[in-house]
């Protein structure tokens, strides 16, 4: 084989690689250019912890150049939060305890937060003469932040489970009670006709008509109930408790130990996506029968 | 997932609304809250629970009419209204150009994409802790907490807003050789508005949020800090006083926004 037409084949093949990566970028852009700006941002923060910046900048700026050295309690680094994190999970195990700590206080106020929820939110929707009587107190709890009721659910209940599974409920209720409500006012209201005219009872009206309608209702509600649920966790642990992952952060950030906040967040976003992409498996488990709109 | 959560969340609370006024519903509405009221007086009057731990209505208009005369309590209130408007109009600022750029560009939306999933799905309250680290105690840390509250809704739904715009409407104006930023200007920006307060509501609710846990945290005055320090001490009627107000204020923001949408959707023939 002469030298000139291996060149030529390696050009060819060269040019055909080019190709098929522009192809492989064009079809991954999202994760190719996500996951890019991620890396740059770790890389950066890194960069600060380590003082690299303020290494390669020295030449330029002088002195000044050191104020791009930043002290780990400020800002931690990704290498030092992925160490705390291994430290927390799988040396000490601290990190199950408040683990399992906060999701006990978590599942008792969401279900608690269902249990009432969902009931008032049918009732009020069925019965328009209930529903008269609490809009006012539904309405109002609404537009509050509803921690502000933190302080009182201390001197009622202490810091204990119980003040933390009130907050979270509290604020876990409202979207439940609201969205069973629309859920039963948006029912169609031809195929109530249609059930009622054949002598369908108030009970099978219920089941087959109305439950079936509302679900995707309940769904958004329980969607919307997870995320608060979260923040009262957070809120109450971080507001007065001894356990749990928000009071981890609480005393780690009182203690300055940056580290280890950032492992409790990070804890706790993985927490919400992880439930958000459960309730969705759940929706779309429950929506099957349903005709494509 | 995460606009479809902001929407429907949204749209349920104002199929609430939407409610027509009727004689029967003011009259049952405002009966049972009055019955409310009794009951709550008279069970902390009759001694059968210690008003220490629920306070009564009239206990609790008297504490706020002496705060009233408080110069303290005027500072607190001052405080925590600049928090919230200095925090929340920096997040509507923002938010709604930040929204509008990721709707428009894709490439945009794949950098920034993971960044606000990200924030999305935490409390931003979480991030207390730290921001306290960073900026201290004073005010500008709960201002720093009311924007990261409210501007991840906003944003979220403004870019929503730009993906559902009318395609129709689109594909019309641009076989009519509209430029780019006439499209923009005509029929997507018009088209997001909705959306946009859809947003800003919601962000509302966060700010206050903000407002009231940063206060409640670590603050040196401000409204959530005087009801910490009452809680403390067990001063029941002041606590109460603050969630009435917290509750004023959430009605009246949330009343703004709607007169102010209403504003801007006058122009549209047949209203929502």
């Amino acid at each position: 084989m002469s030298a000139s037409s291996l060149a030529r084949r390696e050009e060819i093949s060269a040019e055909g690689d080019m190709a098929a990566l522009t192809r492989l970028y064009l079809a991954n852009e999202r994760l190719v250019l996500g996951g890019s700006m991620v890396l740059l941002v770790l890389v950066v923060w890194e960069g600060f912890e380590r003082g690299w910046w303020a290494d390669l900048l020295q030449p330029l700026l002088g002195s000044s150049a050191q104020r791009l050295r930043l002290k780990p309690i400020f800002i931690s680094s990704p290498t030092r939060i992925a160490r705390a994190a291994f430290q927390m999970f799988f040396v000490t195990g601290e990190m199950w305890c408040d683990l399992a700590w906060s999701s006990v206080g978590y599942f008792l106020g969401l279900a608690l937060a269902i249990a009432v929820g969902a009931p008032l939110g049918l009732a009020a929707g069925w019965y328009r003469r209930l529903s008269y009587a609490i809009e006012p107190f539904l309405s109002a709890l609404n537009a509050t932040p509803q921690v502000v009721f933190l302080p009182l659910i201390v001197i009622w209940a202490g810091t204990g489970m119980s003040a933390r599974v009130l907050i979270i409920f509290l604020l876990a209720v409202l979207p439940i009670a609201i969205s069973t409500f629309a859920a039963v006012r948006t029912t169609d209201p031809r195929l109530i006709r249609v059930a009622r005219s054949f002598g369908a009872s108030d009970g099978q009206l219920f089941r087959s008509v109305i439950l079936p309608s509302a679900t995707p209702f309940l769904l958004a509600g329980l969607r919307l109930a997870i995320g608060r649920g979260m923040i009262g966790v957070v809120v109450g642990e971080i507001y007065g408790s001894a356990a749990g992952v928000g009071a981890m952060i609480n005393q780690a950030g009182a203690r300055f130990e940056t580290d280890r906040v950032f492992v409790g967040v990070l804890t706790i976003v993985a927490a919400g996506v992880m439930l958000v992409e459960m309730l969705q498996r759940i929706e779309r488990r429950v929506e099957v029968w349903r005709p494509r709109a | 997932m995460t606009t479809r959560q902001v929407e429907e969340g949204s749209s349920a609370l104002s199929a609430f609304a939407r409610l027509k006024i009727e004689p029967e519903r003011v009259l049952i509405g405002g009966g049972t809250f009055l019955a409310f009221l009794l009951i709550w007086e008279a069970l902390a009057r009759s001694g059968l629970v210690d008003p220490l731990f629920i306070s009564s209505p009239s206990r609790v208009a008297l504490s706020g009419y002496a705060l009233m005369r408080d110069r303290e309590f005027w500072n607190d209130l001052a405080v925590s209204a600049s928090e919230f408007a200095i925090g929340y109009i920096a997040a509507a600022a923002v938010a709604v150009p930040l929204g509008l750029a990721v709707g428009l560009f894709k490439r945009l939306r794949y950098l920034l994409g993971p960044f606000i999933d990200t924030l999305n799905a935490v409390p931003r309250v979480t991030l207390l802790p730290l921001i306290i680290i960073w900026l201290g105690i004073g005010i500008w840390s709960k201002v720093a907490v009311v924007f990261l509250g409210a501007v991840i809704p906003i944003a979220i739904s403004t870019q929503s807003g730009v993906h559902t715009s009318e395609t129709r409407f689109i594909r019309v104006a641009r076989s009519f050789s509209a430029s780019r930023m006439k499209i923009f200007f005509t029929i997507v920006l018009p088209g997001s508005v909705p959306f946009m307060f859809t947003g800003l509501k919601y962000g509302a609710g966060r700010a206050l949020l903000g407002v009231v846990v940063g206060e409640l945290y670590a603050a040196t005055a401000g409204l959530g800090h005087m009801m910490a320090d009452a809680g403390n001490s067990l001063q029941t009627d002041i606590v109460f006083f603050g969630v009435a107000i917290f509750m004023g204020a959430g009605l009246l923001v949330v009343a703004l926004l709607d007169a102010l949408e209403r504003h801007f959707e006058k122009w549209r023939p047949h209203a929502r």
